[in-house]
């Protein structure tokens, strides 16, 4: 390597270096400065508090609350869009009579922002005229219409649903991805030792989707951790907190109440979570892929 | 050659292996019948939203949304349109959307380039930085460029967003492009240095062509996901007129916040920019998507 090579090296690497550092790994850091201040969002002065922002979170009942359901939301990641994408994917690879046109509307979703899934998810949920209440009274089951969205009990669980609406599709796409990967042979093999249908998938395509799996459950904890759109359109963490999660919980505290110190401990905590999650992701990436190679 | 038959061979045998490879009948009905229910599942909440947007406020509250409309007049996409500000909207999503999407990847192609063809001690390394930003939620970076915009007076502009989507699309630029020049032969760069060109042609001239693909890949994504970017916007910006069709679309308001058919049109254009994109892109699309996921 020269040193003229050197030199555009470092004149390539200037820009991206610095608008990286500047905007995101700079900022990243300070977060974690101000989660020991009690910064309000507007003075110029505030006061280094040392710990108290973290001491705050285990007597606060919302932030326990924000935690729960952020666990509640990453179980749901893990079993909801892992299984529903992979029955799709399963599905749609035999080469079904309309396969193609089935993979276009599961790919719709993917490209739905989801402030717009939320929106149109308010609609399903809508207490009078909503599709789900609408098709309980055409089946006769209109004692069991909800206002979905406005009992604690069942908000969350009616926002995780609407999200799994989209994350299912994305799933779906990457399993397909897989399943093209895996040798046909293999099946067939396993076909002609006389393993039916369902055990092919148990003990061949399933261990064979071991690859895909670990990406679909690691996008789909990092995105449930982080959820915030639809939430915020949805209910706003209501009613009465019980759909909060971290990301709604930190917003609500830093942007409507203005305890930026409060909300960028939050965020720290946030941000550890996350980081727990991703290096179990590249420990299990790893060993998958020892076994596989 | 030899490559190309042998994976011909395969193709043949896979595809003789896979007709045989049905599952039997009682599965395949049970298969059918549920994706029946998922189809519906997935069809159903968007038919709801056009049908919705076709419908006036009174109709809807007697018939409801899922009926068919009763005439397909676009009232409620003319009133979105004036009324409901989405002109503005759009033009503004359109304003953050297309110079973060090219900047991005422009950045992404100068490191992305360099991390792949012109290695040097500790490359490895920087490229592992640069591609940890990925994965981290943008919470954590919230408060801190809260302030720093408000700070630079770009709080309530458009630039904000700009930057913002700039700095965030590096990491996924980056990640993509410097795989894919890993790709392209060393040889071609060497033999360009040899007849005399300079790394800023080679990139421009030489590589830049060839990366068409990935190219096309990242528009796809940084486009799709930057439209429909929801949080920075909630942060960064407070008044009507510069808001992205997004927020626009959470925050109809006061006349319109029971005005379903208008909401309707409203989603309706948000999302019509993100489909096209997604219709003629596909390929490079659902490409991205799986990047990584499968080996080789």
């Amino acid at each position: 390597m020269t040193r003229t090579t050197y030199r555009w090296a470092a004149l390539f690497l200037v820009l991206p270096l610095a608008v990286y550092i500047a905007i995101v790994v700079f900022p990243l850091l300070s977060s974690f400065y101000y989660s020991l201040t009690d910064w309000n969002g507007f003075a110029i002065d505030y006061n280094f508090v040392g710990l108290e922002n973290f001491e705050k979170m285990f007597s606060d009942r919302l932030f326990s609350n924000a935690i729960g359901n952020t666990l509640i939301w990453t179980v749901a990641a893990i079993i909801v869009p892992t299984g529903g994408g992979l029955a799709l994917a399963l599905v749609l690879h035999e080469r079904g009579v309309f396969a193609n046109l089935y993979k276009s509307l599961f790919y719709l979703p993917i490209s739905l922002a989801l402030a717009v899934i939320g929106q149109i998810w308010l609609w399903i949920y809508q207490p009078d005229w909503g599709l789900i209440n609408a098709s309980l009274r055409t089946i006769g089951l209109g004692d069991l219409t909800q206002a979905w969205l406005a009992k604690p009990q069942f908000a969350l669980l009616a926002v995780i649903l609407a999200w799994s609406w989209q994350q299912t599709a994305l799933s779906m796409v990457i399993f397909l991805a897989g399943l093209t990967a895996i040798p046909q042979e293999l099946i067939e093999a396993a076909h002609i030792d006389g393993a039916n249908y369902f055990q092919r998938v148990r003990r061949v395509i399933v261990p064979l989707l071991a690859p895909a799996s670990v990406v679909v459950i690691a996008l789909a904890v990092i995105n449930s951790l982080k959820s915030f759109d639809v939430l915020y359109v949805m209910t706003r963490g209501g009613p009465f907190h019980s759909s909060d999660n971290l990301a709604m919980f930190m917003y609500n505290e830093s942007f409507q109440k203005y305890n930026m110190g409060y909300g960028s401990a939050i965020a720290v905590v946030l941000f550890l979570i996350t980081l727990a999650v991703i290096i179990v992701y590249f420990r299990q990436s790893a060993q998958v892929e020892r076994l596989y190679d | 050659m030899t490559n190309t038959i042998v994976h011909d061979d395969r193709r043949a045998a896979a595809s003789l292996a896979s007709d045989r490879a049905q599952p039997s009948r009682a599965p395949m009905i049970i298969f059918y019948a549920l994706l029946t229910i998922i189809v519906v599942m997935y069809s159903a909440p968007s038919i709801g939203v056009l049908l919705a947007s076709l419908k006036s406020t009174a109709e809807i509250a007697e018939v409801g949304v899922w009926a068919m409309p009763r005439s397909f007049a676009l009232t409620n996409y003319a009133e979105a349109w004036s009324g409901g500000n989405a002109g503005i909207y759009i033009r503004n999503s359109f304003f953050v959307t297309v110079p973060a999407t090219v900047i991005s990847i422009s950045l992404g192609v100068l490191a992305g380039y360099t991390l792949s063809k012109l290695k040097f001690r500790g490359s490895n390394a920087l490229f592992i930085f640069f591609v940890a930003g990925l994965f981290f939620p943008p919470q954590i970076a919230l408060i801190p460029l809260f302030r720093l915009f408000n700070d630079l007076g770009l709080y309530d502009t458009l630039w904000s967003l700009i930057i913002i989507h700039v700095a965030f699309g590096i990491p996924i630029c980056t990640l993509i492009l410097k795989n894919f020049f890993a790709a392209v032969p060393t040889a071609i760069r060497e033999a360009a240095i040899i007849d005399g060109a300079n790394e800023w042609q080679i990139l421009t001239k030489l590589m830049l062509p060839l990366s068409l693909p990935a190219l096309a890949v990242l528009t796809t994504l940084q486009f799709t996901w930057i439209w429909n970017d929801f949080l920075w916007p909630v942060i960064l910006i407070r008044s009507d007129e510069m808001r992205t069709v997004m927020v626009g679309l959470a925050s109809l308001k006061g006349q319109y916040s029971v005005a379903y058919g208008v909401q309707s049109a409203m989603a309706v254009y948000a999302s019509i920019p993100t489909l096209l994109v997604f219709v003629f892109f596909q390929r490079y699309f659902i490409r991205g998507l799986t990047f990584g996921s499968v080996k080789g």
